[in-house]
């Protein structure tokens, strides 16, 4: 196609004179294709005056596209000094020795709380749920694969606090049993993880009656 | 390694297979937010703060995109709430000074101008039209990828880049 060239850049307007899209040419060359014309655009002024000038207008986009951009250096190590922040204080206990620290991963207490909350006469089942305050809710919900099905426990130094839903026997005397719970759990803990401060919540959440199942 | 590979482990406990997922995508967190804000400090933050949040909620990535894919979510949405705060503190360019002893002081005070007229360009338009230009330009995402990380249709994505395009050589063709 042949014509006059065209006075100004048509950007203003959906088509060139040809009634080549605007939009496509701009497209075109955005995408670096500006000099890959088609049949049309090799014979049309107005489509090779307008590649022409959006690729020019184009070039500093494309160029600030392709050069790198300097990272902060410490920008991945800070991520995961406060991920592993959230995860030690909640997660770990954290016994200082002589010889170094010992960290018990939450998940042993918890096992531990729960197997030994099902050895009490009268528990037919124990289950944890969470009901950590926020910190320990977002590590929870972020180690989800690590939250052992059985009991929920928030740890922080030497210090553990545990819950644990328990289901009992028609008949048993629940006061009791949630109390035996509590002295045995936490014993336990204290003997066998070296635990100070122990907390034992125990909700009796159901009874069970044996003759009728 | 795969992400998938890496994200399955991460979401079992394991935090060496975060790690390899932060150190592989920090770089573009901290990319996206630096072309969307303009400030380099802002980027710095977002960036940290989407890679811990990605980390936090790593339960209800379901993995019907990349991990990619849903980073660069967290990371625009981040980067909205912080332009939409009001703040506009730019501390660096788009495109930091690189040095380069091969180029004429003429020719480097020209590109610097030309960076910076990208960059006031790329500011002035309208998040969503900055957000298609960056995704797509700039990061070479397809309309499909850009559609999965801005929820829009892959027409819309187009529609915003017809837009975007106009707009940024509007403003460019005005300061040549």
């Amino acid at each position: 196609m042949n014509g006059p060239m065209p006075a100004r850049i048509p950007l203003d307007d959906a088509c060139l004179p040809c009634g080549a899209d605007v939009d496509l040419l701009l497209e075109q060359t955005a995408q670096g294709r500006g000099a890959d014309r088609d049949a049309h655009q090799q014979r049309c002024v107005h489509c090779q005056a307008a590649l022409g000038e959006f690729t020019a207008l184009w070039e500093p986009v494309a160029e600030m596209a392709a050069a790198p951009v300097s990272v902060p250096p410490g920008l991945a190590a800070a991520v995961m000094r406060q991920v592993r922040h959230l995860v030690r204080d909640i997660w770990y206990t954290l016994e200082i020795t002589e010889l170094g620290a010992v960290r018990i991963a939450a998940r042993i207490v918890a096992a531990l709380a729960r197997d030994s909350a099902r050895m009490i006469p009268g528990v037919r089942v124990a289950l944890g749920r969470s009901t950590h305050g926020k910190g320990a809710a977002l590590a929870e919900k972020a180690t989800f694969g690590h939250r052992h099905p059985h009991a929920a426990v928030g740890v922080l130094g030497r210090t553990a606090v545990v819950d644990l839903a328990v289901v009992i026997g028609y008949g048993d005397p629940a006061h009791q049993v949630a109390r035996e719970i509590q002295r045995h759990v936490t014993a336990t803990l204290r003997d066998q993880l070296g635990l100070r401060d122990v907390t034992v919540n125990v909700t009796i959440d159901d009874v069970v009656d044996d003759d009728r199942r | 390694m795969e992400d998938a590979y890496l994200v399955a482990r991460a979401r079992e406990g394991y935090l060496d297979a975060y790690e390899l997922l932060v150190q592989r995508h920090s770089a573009m967190a901290y990319r996206v937010a630096l072309r969307l804000t303009g400030n380099h400090h802002d980027a710095q933050d977002i960036a940290q703060e989407a890679l811990i949040a990605a980390w936090e909620n790593l339960d209800q990535f379901r993995g019907g995109s990349s991990f990619s894919t849903w980073l660069y979510q967290i990371v625009t949405r981040r980067a909205l709430n912080k332009v939409t705060r009001g703040r506009d503190a730019r501390s660096l360019d788009l495109l930091p000074e690189i040095a380069d002893p091969a180029m004429e002081p003429g020719d480097k005070a020209e590109r610097n101008l030309a960076v910076d007229a990208v960059t006031d360009a790329l500011l002035a338009l309208p998040f969503p039209q900055r957000t298609v230009i960056v995704l797509h330009h700039f990061e070479r995402l397809s309309y499909a990828e850009i559609a999965s990380v801005t929820g829009a249709t892959e027409p819309a994505v187009r529609s915003h880049l017809f837009r975007a395009r106009r707009a940024l050589a509007k403003t460019l063709e005005d300061w040549k």
